[in-house]
This record gives C-alpha cells, structure tokens and sequence, in this order.
C-alpha cells in the first residue's frame, strides 16, 4: 500500500488503541482461554500482563493515555478470587479515585474501564472487547483531549481527525 | 466561647487585640506544657514575618502581633527543623492552612501530633509581601516604611502609619487591580481553624472590648489545658462571650466562605471546557522543573520521588513530560490544603495552587473527603480495605 494510500484508509476506518492490563492469574488466562477457543474478537487491544490488578500503579493508566492509548482497560479476578486475596480490592479503591481524577485533569473518564474477567470467561472477554471497542469509537482519538501531547499524534496534526494516530505508537 | 486578653498590661498593648495568643504561649511554656512555641516574628518590617522557634518568655513577647504580609506555612517547618515534633513539645500559632497542613502531615506520621499544641489564630487571607508594599504606594500613597499595623476589617485593609494615621482601602478595589490577599487566600474557605486546638481572632469581639480582646474558641482537651494553664496562672484574663458576639462571628465567616467560592468559581473558569488539558497545560509547559513545589508542599514528602524514575518520564528533558505535573496532582491533589506555597516558590510563575486547589475541589466532590479537617477522617485510599460490593 502506498502511504497516500494507507493515509487515507486510517482516515476512514479509524480505529482506537486499547491498552489493556491483565492480572495473570485470571483476566490473561480468560484471553488465553478465548483465543485457544478460537473467537473472533478485536485485535485493537495491546495486553500488558501483570501478576495481579492490585499491582497497578494508577499513574501507570495515565501513562498509557499519555502514550497514545484512546481507551485503558483494567482486568483482574472476580472479588474473593484474588490470588494475592486483596489485590482487587486495591485496585477497585484505585479506579474510584482515578476516575473523578481524570475528569480533573481533563480526560474523559469513561475512557477507562474496570472489570473483573476469570480464566473460565472467554465470551465475557470477547464481548469485553468488541464493546470497549465500539465506546472507543464513540470517543474518538485521545488527541482530541490531549492535543500535542498524545504521543504518536504530533503538533502537526489537526484535532478531531483520525489522523491523528496514523503512526501507531504501540505497533 | 470567651473573650480573652493578657493580665499583662505591656503584653495587652503590644498584642494584636489584646495579646491573648501571646499569654497562652508564654504560660504553656513556663508552666512546663510546651518546651517552646513556634511563632511568626517579624524582622526588619512588617513586610518580613519568618518562622521562629522561641523558647524564652522574651521571645514569644518580641513575636507578638499579627503579620498579615508573612505568608509562611509552619507545617512543614516543623518536619524540617523540628524533627516532625518526635522529641519535642511544640505549641505553634496557626492559620487555618497552617493548621491543616499540620493535620494532614500528622495523619501521614510526618508530625507528632501528641506534641503539638495548635494556637489557631482567624485568617481572612494574607498578602505577598513585595506586592504588598508596590500596593500602600500606589493606593495609599505613603511609604511603606511607615505603616507599623495592618488590618483587615469589614471588607477594606486598614493600615496604621507610625504617626498614628488611619487609611483605608477596600479590599475589591485592591484585588481587581491584580493586589491584595494572595489568590489562593481569595478562593479559601477556612477562616477559623477549627482543625486546630484553639482559635482566636478578632471578630465577634463587640461593645467596649472591641479591638481590645480576642475571641477564643476551644476545640478539644488540649485546648482546654492550653486556657486552663494560662488562667489558673494568671497570665490570661477570660470573659464570656456575649450572644451577638457569636452570632456576629459566624455571618462574618459565613460571608468569607460565600466569597470564597465565588472566587474559585472565577478562577477555576480559566481552564473550562473541553480543552481543559490543554489549556492546563498551555501554562504548565513554563516549567523549568525546579522542583521548588514539590519542596515547598506539605503533603510531599516521599524520599524516594516518583518523578524521578525513568520508567514514569524521561529524566533530564524540559519542559518536563506531563507525567511530572500529573504525578504531583494525583498523590496530592486529594489533600491539597490549598496553602499556596508552590505558587508562591514557582519561578515560571505557574498558576500551580490554584491547578492543585481545582483537582482537590474535584475529588472533594467525588470522595467527601475534605483535607486537614479532622485527624479522624481518613485519607482517600488509606482504608481501601473496608470498600467491597
Ligand atoms: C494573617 C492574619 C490574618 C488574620 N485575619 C483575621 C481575621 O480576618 N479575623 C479575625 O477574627 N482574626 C484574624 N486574625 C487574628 C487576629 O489578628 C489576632 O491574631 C488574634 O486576635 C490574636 O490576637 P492577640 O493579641 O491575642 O495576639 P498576639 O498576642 O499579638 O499574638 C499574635 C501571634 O500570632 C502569630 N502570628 C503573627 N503573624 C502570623 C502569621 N502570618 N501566621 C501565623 N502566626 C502568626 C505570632 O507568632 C504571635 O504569636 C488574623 C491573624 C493573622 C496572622
Ligand atoms: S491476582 Fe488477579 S486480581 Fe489479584
């Protein structure tokens, strides 16, 4: 494809970036379960894999948005199911906070999601997926709210076009 | 509620109204509550208030009065030069931000509260002392030199110059030409430190004792002790106070509180609307990551900060990487207690109090949670534990 080519596609099928974080011991083996089930879910989301959801710094999420994420996604184990056994608990105190933050700061909260996945949910996480995906659509590039300071979009880009992210930081 | 003043008639005339503060410190001290007192002295003139640590009943003495161009915070002083109060019983003159910063530091171990006596002394705002004095030459076209008092009473500064002259200006006049109380005085919604043992002040003092005494409210055992020790040695004269002098006390503060918030309305309306992290950032990128705010703030006070690891931003570039500001504005913006020191230290003059204070208003809103009110509440995120669904 020629770049005048794949400039314009990325014009027209947009597509966000979802950085997700998985805790290892359920909400990675629940993508795991859903890929060696064989189900078509979206490819947008990167996974970053963490020992547990309690491990999270919130900044972390904040990082993401900075490095060009439109959508950051928290998965952990259901409430009881922890391996660490409070680990999700912390990380449920966390997003509570996290979320009027951003709106602080001027992010769109709903830009980030929390859920708790097991191994055993592989439909749930698909279904995840596709609807995180469609809410990202919605949103639009996270440009749109950082401006020059998403990474990946530049000072050259004009706001509120999809491209934006024409150079995908993540790939 | 009493009305108080010194036995003493020299300690009467040099105090602000009536040396009340300055009694209570003198008889903690020399009946063995406190080893000293931490108190705002002024050096060369009015404009020059610096933290000091008095441990003679002269010192105390030479401290008296109200400094309102000395816009110190004490909290952190105490954790700096005071080892946080471990080993020493400190009684310390306090505003409200002083008085709450203190309350937050302690409920993060940082201060000793059990050797902490806070002296609450009212606040209507103070002033940035440079300011101040291009302010008596222009408004009130005398010699900053020589005011020796200021005042703020029933919306205007009062200023007293040393042959006895009375000018006053009114506040609104001042502040809309850029001058007066510093910004984050303006938006502050704390006038009586009731965070702290004691409060004094001059409003809701009526009739004779007007100007001459000083209303104070006691809050806690401490305080009680404080009053007890200054009366039973006879340091400290009390009266009740009457009714009216209440009431007219809490419309004072209620009318503060009305301004406050219109104030931050004003000021928050700035960085409105859907560009708001851009429009934050606009000023935020004049930073030259002197780090003077993280210095300066009380609630910081990590060893090992965050913003210096390489995996949270990149070390060394300028203007620094979002990360930066938004690291502080997470970890302290839920306890911000407004007190304004980063802005007065930030040489690129970032609005960056009132940035902190907009966030803080914001998570107030979402959490409830209302910094350096009481050693009770718990700090957003400290009793995480308790949430379940
Ligand atoms: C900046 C400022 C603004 C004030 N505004 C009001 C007000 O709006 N309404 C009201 O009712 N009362 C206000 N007060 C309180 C009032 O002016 C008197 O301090 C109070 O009535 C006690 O009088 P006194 O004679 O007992 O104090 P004194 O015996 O004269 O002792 C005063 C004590 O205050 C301390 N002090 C002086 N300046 C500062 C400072 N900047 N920060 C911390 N401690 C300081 C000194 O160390 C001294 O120990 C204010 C005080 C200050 C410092
Ligand atoms: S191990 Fe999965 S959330 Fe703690």
């Amino acid at each position: 494809m020629s770049q005048a080519e794949a400039a314009q596609s990325s014009e027209q099928e947009w597509e966000p970036r979802i950085l997700t974080f998985c805790c290892n011991w359920c909400s990675y083996a629940g993508a795991d379960s859903a890929g060696t089930s064989r189900m078509q879910y979206p490819t947008n989301m990167r996974i970053i894999r963490i020992m547990c959801s309690g491990r999270l710094n919130p900044m972390f999420i904040v990082k993401g948005f900075l490095s060009g994420a439109d959508m950051v996604m928290m998965l952990g184990c259901h409430f009881g199911d922890c391996h660490y056994l409070k680990g999700n608990f912390a990380c449920n105190a966390r997003m509570t906070l996290l979320k009027p933050y951003l709106q602080a700061i001027g992010i769109n909260p709903e830009r980030l999601y929390w859920n708790q996945i097991s191994a055993s949910e592989a439909i749930k996480f698909k279904e995840t997926m596709e609807n995180i995906v469609k809410k990202g659509k919605e949103l639009g590039p996270i440009a749109n709210e950082l401006g020059v300071h998403a990474q990946g979009a530049g000072a050259q880009t004009s706001k509120k076009t999809a491209k934006a992210v024409a150079e995908d930081s993540f790939s | 509620m009493f009305y108080g003043k010194a036995t003493d008639q020299a300690t009467q005339e040099r105090g602000e109204c009536g040396g009340a503060v300055t009694a209570i410190l003198t008889a903690a001290l020399e009946q063995n509550l406190v080893d000293g007192a931490l108190v705002i002295k002024r050096s060369e003139s009015i404009y020059d208030g610096f933290p000091f640590f008095a441990t003679t009943k002269e010192e105390i003495a030479e401290a008296s009065g109200s400094l309102h161009c000395a816009p110190t915070l004490s909290a952190k002083v105490i954790k700096n030069y005071l080892d946080g109060a471990r080993d020493t019983r400190i009684a310390v003159t306090c505003k409200p931000c002083d008085a709450r910063a203190i309350v937050e530091m302690g409920k993060r171990n940082q201060i000793n509260m059990d050797n902490i006596y806070m002296v609450g002394v009212n606040c209507a705002g103070t002033m940035p002392p440079v300011p101040a004095r291009e302010m008596i030459r222009k408004f009130y076209e005398i010699d900053p030199d020589d005011v020796v008092k200021e005042e703020i009473a029933k919306g205007k500064l009062i200023i007293q110059t040393k042959d006895g002259e009375h000018k006053e200006v009114s506040i609104d006049t001042l502040e809309k030409e850029g001058y007066g109380r510093r910004k984050n005085c303006q938006r502050c919604e704390f006038n009586i430190p009731r965070m702290a043992d004691i409060a004094c002040g001059n409003w809701g003092v009526i009739g004779p004792d007007a100007g001459q005494a000083t209303f104070i409210e006691v809050f806690t055992d401490k305080g009680q002790k404080l009053l007890d020790t200054a009366t039973s040695s006879g340091a400290l004269t009390l009266t009740d106070a009457p009714p009216e002098g209440i009431a007219l006390r809490e419309k004072l503060d209620g009318i503060m509180v009305k301004m406050a918030h219109k104030f931050m309305d004003a000021q928050f309306a700035k960085y409105d609307g859907d560009d708001k992290f851009e429009k934050m950032f606009a000023d935020l990128d004049r930073c030259i990551l002197c780090r003077n705010c993280i210095i300066n703030c009380p609630i910081c006070y990590c060893e090992e900060c965050f913003t210096k690891k390489d995996y949270v931003m990149a070390q060394g570039t300028l203007p620094p990487e979002p990360m930066f500001h938004l690291t502080r504005l997470m970890h302290i913006g839920p306890s911000c207690v407004d007190c304004g020191q980063c802005e007065d230290g930030c040489p690129a003059e970032i609005p960056i109090a009132m940035i902190t204070h907009m966030v803080q208003t914001d998570l107030q809103k979402a959490t409830g949670y209302v910094p350096g009110r009481s050693l009770e509440d718990p700090i957003p995120l400290s009793e995480w534990e308790e949430v379940q669904e």
